[in-house]
């Protein structure tokens, strides 16, 4: 058993995705429950393809990703949030022309390079396994950055997701709340994006959240805590199993991909537990409520 | 302090507001004095919700003024409460009801900081208030229509807000919580708050408003109750539906 959970992390490269995996799963727990409550999945969506033209750009002239993951992703982050305020474009059809628009860009630049296959298979699935300490610091910052506003504005944050009528009336900006979180959710995302890969950095960010409003009924503050604890547990279980089962197995399992199963089977389990702990009160209160006249109407 | 009685709390004057050139309120002047009640009257669309909006300086005005215990709409609205209709809250949002209710002390404990005991303590009373204590811990989805309603005007009362805006706060409300509602508002303008709330219910607007603004648009009247809501004022401002309204309501006929 100790061989299956330690084994795997004598790698050097192993060690490195599981504090990269784990800082990513604790980030997209924390700001995924923002993105949940307000309802922003779509959004997140559209950031994760916005910032693609950045690191196709970047990956072209051979700079940073991150940095051109950066700036197409807070550029789009400012224009989403101007675009959705714009009474005469629905909101959902301003993200589907942007997202589209910003992706055909990256396309074309990734089209243009030589080996092409190659470079789009890294930018759209990520590669956990290749991150360099150079990506943990910067995914650390990041996420001190990321916290550090999330903490500081929690109150005003939770005030906006529950009641932006309320919000507006005490004086606040909605609009500048707006931004400020959906520059956080892209950060959170370019973060991201180069270990699990463009399609599948949304799962970090609703899977946990998702999960945790399943477990978490009362405060926001908690559910983020179990979200986070979610997605740490999702990016370590996610690295153990695709270890054992490329390495002792010959499945091949790929990192990134195998992280989001794991997720996305937690998620499974928590909402047929959560339902079948439901459907068992319910019935429990019936039976204690149940004089033979009551359990007559019941089944009637 | 012994200014806020003196002080009106709302003064309009000739307030007109427009979206995108199209006039959504026009000519609408009148006075709430500390501790009266005023009931919006209109069908959808009469701009019911824009003067709302208006008297907490959300929208630009066209034209008129628009006065706040004394002071312009934006530097007022920490005297102000709104209350939106708790319909429009998801019943989801993992919050419970005291944390609901101590959101009417965020803007006075200002950025970062969070609420301490004696902004909880505030909290606690304004529930007690409410007669929703023993549901502190509850999540707010869990609790029915009129409690929820009342559970908002709680977090108004926390607010300390003199003038209280309240968009249908009689939608989803059954006739048990209506009277506690009612008895609720009597007590807090007892107090000296005034109160504003739109509503399209004329009967509630008869027994919950000494005064009544009439309104389609622009302003069809504004005055005491009984000679605002006459048939010839309801007529105009509904069109020929008023007709229908008029042979049920219980109000006078002018």
């Amino acid at each position: 058993m100790t061989r299956l959970f330690i084994e795997p992390f004598q790698a050097g490269y192993l060690q490195r995705a599981l504090i990269e995996a784990v800082m990513l799963g604790v980030l997209g727990g924390i700001i995924g429950v923002h993105v949940v409550l307000r309802r922003l999945e779509f959004m997140a969506d559209a950031l994760t393809h916005t910032v693609f033209p950045g690191m196709a750009a970047a990956f072209v002239v051979g700079g940073s990703l991150y940095v051109g993951a950066l700036i197409t992703g807070v550029l789009s982050a400012v224009l989403l949030t101007l675009l959705t305020r714009n009474r005469r474009v629905t909101s959902d059809a301003a993200l589907a022309v942007l997202l589209t628009g910003f992706f055909s860009i990256g396309v074309i630049l990734v089209s243009r390079s030589r080996s092409y296959t190659a470079d789009l298979t890294t930018l759209l699935f990520g590669r956990v396994l290749a991150v360099d300490v150079a990506q943990i610091v910067a995914t650390g910052l990041t996420g001190v950055v990321v916290l550090a506003v999330l903490w500081a504005l929690h109150k005003e944050l939770v005030l906006r997701a529950f009641d932006p009528e309320a919000t507006a009336a005490l004086g606040y900006s909605v609009t500048t709340l707006d931004l400020v979180l959906n520059v956080l959710i892209t950060l959170v995302v370019v973060s991201a994006v180069r270990a699990v890969g463009s399609v599948l950095v949304i799962a970090l960010l609703i899977t946990p959240a998702a999960a945790a409003q399943l477990l978490v009924r009362r405060s926001v503050g908690r559910m983020m805590v179990v979200a986070a604890a979610i997605g740490v547990v999702g990016g370590w279980l996610g690295l153990v199993v695709s270890y054992e089962g490329s390495i002792h197995h010959g499945w091949r399992l790929a990192s990134g991909g195998t992280i989001v199963l794991v997720l996305t089977v937690i998620f499974v389990l928590v909402l047929a537990a959560t339902t079948a702990l439901g459907a068992f009160r319910r019935r429990a209160l019936l039976k204690e409520a149940s004089l033979p006249g009551a359990a007559r109407a019941v089944t009637a | 302090m012994t200014t806020a009685a003196e002080v009106p709390a709302l003064v309009l004057d000739g307030v007109a507001v427009a979206y995108d050139r199209v006039t959504a309120l026009d000519g609408i002047t009148g006075t709430v004095a500390a501790g009266e009640s005023v009931a919006l009257i209109g069908p959808n669309g009469s701009g019911k919700s824009t003067l709302l909006k208006a008297v907490l300086g959300l929208v630009p005005l066209q034209a008129g003024s628009i006065t706040v215990l004394g002071q312009s709409p934006e530097t007022a609205r920490r005297g102000v409460a709104y209350v939106p209709q708790q319909e429009a809250l998801e019943a989801e949002f993992p919050i419970s009801v005291s944390q609901v209710v101590v959101m009417g002390r965020y803007r006075r404990v200002g950025w970062v900081r969070r609420p301490g005991p004696a902004d909880k303590a505030i909290a606690d009373e304004a529930l007690d208030r409410v007669g929703l204590s023993e549901r502190a811990g509850d999540r707010f989805g869990t609790l029915s229509g009129g409690q929820r309603q009342r559970v908002l005007i709680a977090r108004a009362i926390a607010q300390n807000a003199r003038l209280l805006l309240l968009d249908e706060p009689f939608n989803g409300v059954d006739g048990t919580t209506q009277e506690l509602l009612l008895g609720l508002l009597a007590e807090l303008r007892g107090d000296g708050v005034a109160v504003v709330m739109s509503t399209h219910d004329l009967s509630i607007a008869q027994v919950a408003c000494c005064d009544a603004c009439v309104l389609n648009t622009r302003q069809v009247a504004f005055g005491p109750v009984d000679e605002a809501l006459t048939a010839e004022h309801l007529h105009e401002a509904y069109g020929s539906n008023a007709l229908v309204l008029v042979s049920d309501g219980p109000f006078p006929r002018a």
